[in-house]
């Protein structure tokens, strides 16, 4: 198992070093020119190239990327001496446009996607576990017709949309909820509740809808498997048998794909955030594909990577835990 | 030039979609609306909390020297940002009438205008309760030669007006700024702007008459050198206003409290009521609308900075009910396309461009009326003093539509008189440059149709939009797309500016044109002129004459639409920014 553990972490790394390769070179490749952009608009084309030179934009790419990671690991200073900005490792970038160390920006940012992705995880979790458990359990009554009528209409409601809705009914008409606003967990923590709170079952119903659905295909599918007849036949108690291997079994999959969705969420909730105004890290990238900012939006993609990156390598080693053939291979 | 913000880009963008839709075509009008009970101080009481809801990720910049936003100008100056001079906090015309702010008075010249002398007031302050100095005014000009930091964002009049030699810097002085500066370089600085006491001294290497209109730029303000980040004093400038920056978090929220070392006495432009202005950035613009269309909650005490959106504007301006809480008015922007005089040397074919024009398609190509208005003028309507609307050529329309005959019949004289040029527009064509986005390629649809119609070929010349200024700077196409609108309260900063020689923004080419010598002659008396109404009047002929002339294609003075909560009082457009006074909204209820 530690073999196991240790092949997979190793893989991950590499595939990190490839992933922040492959991302450094896509962002640099955009028509965008990061030195225009550091430039206002009585700028001219020399000045670009002065600042192109200054940034070190003219470099080779290969160089470029080198001290780029050596900045992770040793940080980073920009600009000439009397007007340098120093970023301590590790550093991300700078981002001239909003003046400030990416690694600074992130940090900033990632708790509030982090405290939206968790409540939303576990919101969703519940709800879609929960009623797709029921919609199996209550096969082809009206429990089941209302699961996978829930389950239909929050696969095909866009998330913008349904935002829309909630700050229109619960804040605008019925004034019952007060417009979201971020406060830090430690801040206030009832303020932070309340922030979140449609966000969290926005993203809940979204997502919740898929795991319905895969709950209870899978619960099912176990339903038929011979361990479970067996079970059945030997007296089981129903309670029993369903909790302790039905649904663990049909959770294998479903634990699976959670993680995934998971980190892929810790890497933005883009719409979410943008709709109920939270200052995460979809947001942030959102802003800086508006504004071409570059070094953001390297860093927001290297950082969702690595996110997915571990959740992958995580979930690898739980399902080795969870199913020995995994191990054996 | 002030540019617009990117919020304002964007509205503008959201904006072909609503006229697409039909969105304000049909049915209610734009017209002139003040804000009725809004922009009087009708109830208003002392304290609570002003809110500004914006889709914008955060401010352009809080960086006094950065700062070029209309808006934004008005904004910061009016809560922190304070200046030699400003202008009258008024409604109306007389708002564009300046008036001395941390100076004593509005400035003493030379006789020759080459030398401008400022004296500071007593007891200004800084946040921390120091007092505001002379080095600091000097400092924070400084700051905009500092190109590595303010990075060409802000106005450069500093740059091209103080009296420091030419050098290889990227600002093309001698002077790098105060960050990179050796002390011999810091010598010429020191030369060009020296303290006496609490007097300023600018020398300048031009006689510039409206001097004392520039130094109302924030680029002008003041910087503690002390308290100067270089690249991040735009997070949290320290303040000699009545507001101070409390936190700014772009993304999240900007907030202004009262900065409790303000000297009331010392300031006779502001007159701030509220205790605090919170921003809040990166909001949906649909739900902004909607939050101002319930005016509920908090909301009552919200302004916009944005505008609204173009599918609500028939809800906004049909409802009689908010006629006390919205305006509509212009924005300060003209809108126009610039001809290069090199390649398009012929006033004939000129002309045949600007009677095939079909500008009504263009403006409902960008939402329709409410967009703006048929520009007469390339000084915008904003300037009172100076604006007055020229007669266009004979045969244009008044409702924008082409003139297909007349503009064949121009080509037809084209043909006679200047072969050359009438080959190139109808056979090889004439490059237009242009931002590369969405809207243009609308655009320029329309430009190749209707140009087409009278024998003229256009070829699309798309350009990358952060590229476009610094490309065409160096490159100019035939037909260029641009928009302009004036720094301070003068036309000294358009005319001269769009047209003259060494003008920071004039890519017509139009050194050669027979017709420049006479403009650049009446453009340098009326900078010279310190008698504003004569001065005015010379602004108006020298309008005509480059009409006449068709250097530029007028196309919109761009207008702008707001709603403001229920409680909000002294919400009036104040016109050198085309936005309210923000430091002196106030609440009632």
């Amino acid at each position: 198992m530690i073999f196991f553990v240790l092949r997979r972490s190793f893989f991950a790394i590499v595939l990190l070093l490839i992933v922040s390769a492959f991302t450094f070179v896509i962002f640099s490749a955009l028509p965008s020119d990061p030195a225009a952009l550091t430039c206002g608009k009585n700028c001219r084309p020399e000045v670009i190239e002065s600042n192109r030179e200054r940034l070190g934009y003219d470099r080779p790419l290969v160089e470029q990327y080198g001290a780029y990671m050596k900045g992770i690991f040793a940080g980073r200073t920009y600009g000439e001496e009397g007007s340098s900005i120093h970023c301590s490792a590790p550093s991300l970038g700078y981002s001239y446009d909003r003046h400030e160390c990416v690694t600074t920006l992130i940090a900033s940012t990632l708790p509030v996607t982090a405290s939206i992705a968790l409540g939303a995880f576990v919101l969703w979790m519940v709800i879609g576990v929960g009623l797709g458990t029921l919609a199996a359990l209550k096969r082809g009554r009206w429990q089941d017709r209302v699961a996978t009528a829930f389950s239909v209409i929050g696969v095909s409601l866009p998330t913008f949309f349904l935002g829309l809705i909630f700050i229109m009914v619960f804040v605008i008409w019925t004034g019952l909820l007060p417009f979201p606003r971020y406060t830090g967990l430690t801040e206030n923590p009832v303020e932070w509740f309340m922030s979140l709170l449609l966000p969290w079952f926005v993203l809940a119903i979204i997502s919740a809808a898929t795991y319905v659905r895969m709950t209870r295909n899978g619960i099912l599918e176990v339903m038929n498997e011979e361990f479970v007849r067996l079970g059945i036949a030997k007296g089981l108690p129903r309670r029993r048998l369903i909790v302790t291997y039905v649904l663990r079994a049909a959770l294998v999959p479903i634990v699976t794909i959670a993680g995934l969705d998971f980190a892929f969420l810790l890497g933005g909730a883009l719409v979410t955030e943008s709709i109920f105004n939270l200052p995460g890290l979809g947001k942030l990238t959102l802003a800086a594909v508006i504004n071409s900012d570059l070094p953001i939006l390297v860093a927001t993609t290297m950082v969702s990577a690595v996110f997915i990156v571990v959740a992958n390598t995580v979930v690898d080693i739980l399902y080795g835990y969870l199913d020995p053939r995994v191990r054996v291979k | 030039m002030k540019v617009r913000s990117k919020v304002l880009a964007i509205v503008a963008l959201v904006g072909l979609v609503a006229g697409a839709c039909g969105g304000s075509g049909d049915g209610v009008q734009s017209g002139e609306e003040s804000g009725g009970l809004s922009a009087t101080l009708d109830g208003v009481k002392d304290g609570g909390t002003l809110y500004v809801l914006t889709s914008a990720e955060g401010a352009s910049t809080l960086d006094p020297q950065r700062v070029y936003t209309g808006a934004e100008l008005g904004a910061w100056g009016s809560t922190f940002a304070r200046t030699l001079t400003s202008y009258k906090p008024v409604a109306g015309k007389d708002g564009t009438s300046l008036v001395a702010d941390m100076a004593t008075d509005l400035g003493t010249a030379s006789d020759d205008l080459t030398t401008w002398s400022f004296t500071l007031r007593d007891g200004i302050t800084w946040e921390d309760g120091s007092e505001v100095t002379c080095a600091d005014v000097a400092y924070g000009v400084s700051r905009t030669f500092g190109s590595e930091v303010t990075a060409f964002d802000g106005p450069q009049y500093a740059v091209s007006y103080l009296d420091i030699p030419a050098g290889d810097y990227d600002t093309d002085s001698a002077y790098p700024g105060p960050w990179l500066a050796t002390e011999e370089e810091q010598a010429l600085f020191d030369e060009a702007v020296s303290c006496d006491g609490k007097t300023i001294t600018f020398n300048l290497k031009v006689p510039v008459a409206d001097f004392n209109f520039t130094v109302s730029l924030l680029a002008f303000a003041p910087v503690p050198e002390a308290q100067d980040t270089a690249d991040q004093y735009g997070l949290k400038p320290f303040s000699n206003g009545p507001f101070k920056v409390e936190t700014y978090e772009e993304g999240k929220e900007l907030v202004l409290v009262r900065n409790e070392n303000w000297n009331a006495e010392s300031d006779e432009v502001r007159a701030p009521k509220v205790d605090k202005i919170v921003w809040q950035f990166g909001l949906d613009e649909t739900v902004i609308d909607e939050r101002m269309l319930a005016d509920s909650g908090d909301d009552k005490n919200a302004i916009v900075y944005g505008g609204i959106l173009p599918v609500n504007l028939q809800t906004v301006f049909g409802d009689e009910s908010l006629k006390d809480r919205r305006t509509d008015g212009f924005d300060g922007f003209v809108t126009y396309t610039m001809l290069n005089i090199k390649t398009v040397s012929c006033l004939e074919v000129r002309q045949a461009i600007w009677l095939a024009l079909d500008r009504e398609a263009l403006r409902t190509a960008a939402g329709g009326p409410f967009t703006g208005e048929f520009a007469q003028s390339f000084v915008a309507p904003l300037l009172t003093t100076d604006y007055a609307p020229a007669k266009l050529l004979d045969g244009t329309k008044g409702d924008g539509t082409p003139n297909t005959k007349a503009a064949i019949a121009k080509m037809n004289e084209a043909k006679e008189k200047c072969p050359e040029v009438y080959a190139k527009a109808t056979e090889d064509g004439l490059r237009f440059d242009h931002p590369d986005t969405d809207t243009w390629k609308k655009y320029m649809a329309i430009w190749i149709d209707t140009l087409g119609a009278a024998g003229i070929k256009i070829n699309d010349n798309p350009i990358e939009q952060s590229k476009y200024y610094a490309t065409i700077n160096g490159d100019q196409g035939d037909l260029m797309s641009a928009g302009w609108a004036a720094d301070w309260a003068n036309a000294s900063t358009v005319l001269p500016e769009l047209f003259g020689k060494g003008g920071g923004f004039n890519y017509h080419n139009n050194e050669e044109d027979p017709a420049f010598a006479e403009f650049q002659t009446k453009a340098e008396e009326a900078k010279m002129e310190t008698d504003r109404a004569a001065q005015a009047k010379l602004w108006k002929e020298l309008n005509q004459y480059v009409i006449d002339q068709v250097w530029s294609i007028p196309g919109s003075a761009s207008k702008a639409q707001n709603i403001v909560g229920s409680n909000v009082r002294g919400a009036y457009q104040w016109l050198p920014f085309g936005w309210y006074n923000l430091g002196d909204l106030g609440l009632a209820g």
